[in-house]
């Protein structure tokens, strides 16, 4: 088990982003999937947080000297892809809604059979 | 040209004014957007004379220096499509202007996409490139939905999930890139990426990414959102004929910036021609199968998108130039197809190619345009598609290449034969039925029509004027090249007569065949996991 002290937090965000592929790939339940796709845009999200971490740094903030600060790009990116993510999640809530009023099922299998009518 | 146009009026002109003059009554709102498209044209106009005959604009939002701040470029490669864009906008808000589909709300979506588009074409930041795609994502998946009519609703989300996955892939690959190398810049990237100590950790993040911008422009195996998206019933034509003329353009562009952007350290063009080949003989294969005559276009895209990328890839100048022609001839006749198919499925009532008939004599000058448009989508000798797939052949070496050139051509003219039979025959709808005239539907037609023709005439002057590089496209015309397209057309007509009807059923077993969402994504990851492998395997 020696390779688990050679993991970083960063290995841990990027099998996140997989996880959430793993359950858009087998899930047929829709809602499971869409939560897949949060947890794969969570994923990668974390994972840019996480890019030119060091240990020790301070929030980049006014009084914190520039040396000890934590790499601002990223975060300051993250907080647009995080509304991002929030909307198209909503948004695909949203018409998985008026889906499943039309056709009255939340499995992706039985759903295209019910199109074709 | 001393004047200098600033680049973010051209991105925030048309949401700006669609926010603000969101107040108005429909038919202000829609005058003000009309005119607020044409002086997006004539400021893109601007901004390409400069660009063309001065020297590349770039632009630093908010006076950072450069590499930090958020940049806009004007380049010989993004001008002309930013005027690409401007002419459709224009041209699409004239054809709709007695039009009773568009409300406020469509509207405003509509200019949103308008500066989502022009806003990838200038981005020289890949990370804003990746939040402006999101943005057109979400506009698209709602104006394809908007009269939320038959399965259009599902196609909505199906394309907004799978898209979404796309772009999550995207984001994790741009955060790799900004762990390796610092930077989000376009030019920053093209001056780090060969410093790298180790130029195969890059391997990853270019499949990421590249594995994205595949997906936006539907190669192959991943275009099965396309025909939903364009092709959707709820959709109305001018939604269409933008999306197919130029939102999947934007993929295109990207494939070529982000691909000259790795060249240094990654070249995988091979790989990408080969895709490009493939995906252009499955799209017109898909294409001769469909029934529905939108479905037919939507599938004749992936079809040209194919051909599009195989001539980016070849490695031969006059080949690119080509396919960047060809990304405007595309543009033109398919988005005059797509609009007047969607007059054409108003006045009929009906989406299948087999009841409708007569269209040229029906509504002449729709009939007209029509014509126009299959004449340039299949390369006939005078119209702009001929131009720009001779030129893609001159790129091509061997007999492999002429062989694959011909399938294409054939597959291309055998599809349109049976698109083409709804023009001609009896009118197929009651003659004492009312018809709606629409001088603007029939003018915008008419002139789409005129420019397929005029790109051919002026074919090779036509790339020189937009692009710099000097090719005689006097062989287009040659007696060989004539007697090639006589001798497609006949067989394509032969084919259709004793083949394609006679398979009705195969092809029905086809058309019902769908993915589902879980295929789909595993078709993606497997995309990507190629992708990986072949890049490693290249690279090692």
């Amino acid at each position: 088990m020696a390779f688990i002290e050679h993991l970083h937090i960063t290995d841990l965000t990027v099998a996140i982003f997989f996880l959430g592929l793993y359950g858009a790939m087998t899930q047929r339940n829709i809602i499971k999937t869409i939560i897949s796709v949060g947890i794969m845009d969570i994923g990668a999200i974390s994972f840019f947080m996480l890019a030119n971490h060091k240990p020790g740094a301070k929030p980049p903030v006014v009084p914190t000297p520039p040396q000890i600060m934590a790499d601002p790009v990223p975060q300051a990116l993250m907080i647009t892809a995080i509304v991002i993510g929030v909307s198209v999640i909503a948004m695909c809530l949203a018409m998985y809604m008026r889906v499943a009023y039309r056709y009255g099922t939340a499995d992706w299998n039985i759903l295209i059979r019910r199109l074709e009518k | 040209m001393a004047v200098s146009i600033p680049l973010h009026f051209l991105v925030l002109l048309p949401v700006g004014v669609g926010a603000v003059g969101y107040f108005l009554p429909r038919r202000w709102y829609h005058l003000a957007l009309l005119v607020m498209n044409i002086a997006i044209l004539a400021l893109s106009i601007l901004t390409f004379i400069e660009v063309r005959w001065g020297a590349q604009i770039i632009q630093h939002i908010a006076g950072w220096p450069d590499w930090i701040a958020i940049k806009l470029v004007a380049d010989k490669y993004s001008a002309p499509l930013v005027v690409l864009t401007a002419i459709f906008f224009a041209g699409t808000f004239v054809f709709s202007t007695r039009a009773d589909y568009t409300d406020k709300t469509f509207l405003f979506l509509f200019v949103m996409l308008e500066s989502a588009l022009i806003g990838v074409f200038l981005s020289g930041d890949i990370f804003n490139i990746y939040v402006l795609i999101e943005l057109g994502m979400i506009a698209i998946a709602i104006l394809i939905m908007y009269k939320q009519d038959k399965q259009s609703v599902y196609d909505a989300m199906l394309y907004l999930m799978m898209n979404f996955i796309a772009m999550a892939f995207m984001l994790l690959g741009i955060g790799y890139l900004y762990r390796i190398t610092g930077v989000l810049d376009l030019d920053a990237l093209v001056a780090r990426l060969p410093l790298l100590d180790n130029p195969r950790a890059v391997i990853v993040p270019y499949a990421m990414i590249m594995t994205a911008i595949a997906l936006k422009s539907a190669l192959f195996p991943l275009f099965s959102w396309l025909p939903r998206a364009h092709g959707a019933p709820s959709a109305p034509g001018i939604v269409s004929a933008v999306l197919s003329g130029v939102q999947v353009k934007a993929g295109v562009y990207l494939l070529v910036r982000l691909s000259a952007v790795f060249s240094p350290v990654i070249d995988a063009t091979p790989f990408f021609m080969v895709l490009g080949f493939v995906t252009s003989v499955v799209g017109f294969l898909l294409a001769i199968a469909q029934k529905d005559i939108k479905l037919i276009l939507a599938y004749h895209t992936v079809s040209q998108v194919g051909l599009i990328v195989m001539g980016l890839n070849l490695g031969s100048d006059v080949a690119f130039w080509g396919a960047m022609y060809h990304i405007i001839n595309h543009a033109l006749f398919k988005g005059l197809l797509f609009l007047t198919a969607g007059v054409i499925i108003e006045e009929y009532g009906s989406r299948s190619y087999a009841e409708i008939r007569g269209v040229l004599r029906r509504m002449p000058a729709i009939g007209i345009g029509t014509l126009a448009g299959v004449l340039g989508i299949t390369g006939a000798p005078f119209f702009n598609g001929s131009i720009s797939k001779y030129f893609i052949q001159q790129g091509l070496q061997g007999d492999f290449g002429g062989i694959g050139m011909f399938l294409i051509n054939l597959g291309t003219t055998l599809s349109f034969v049976k698109y083409s039979l709804i023009l001609f025959g009896k009118p197929s709808v009651a003659p004492d039925r009312p018809l709606r005239r629409d001088p603007w539907v029939a003018g915008v037609s008419l002139v789409f029509g005129i420019a397929c023709l005029a790109g051919g005439l002026l074919g090779g002057p036509t790339v020189a004027l937009v692009y710099g590089p000097q090719y005689s496209a006097g062989g287009a015309l040659s007696a060989e090249k004539i007697t090639t397209f006589v001798v497609t057309l006949a067989l394509a007509v032969a084919l259709y007569a004793l083949v394609v009807r006679r398979i009705g059923g195969f092809l029905a077993s086809i058309r019902q065949f769908k993915f589902s969402f879980n295929q789909i994504t595993v078709v993606l990851t497997l995309f990507f996991v190629g992708l990986l492998g072949y890049t490693w395997w290249a690279g090692g």
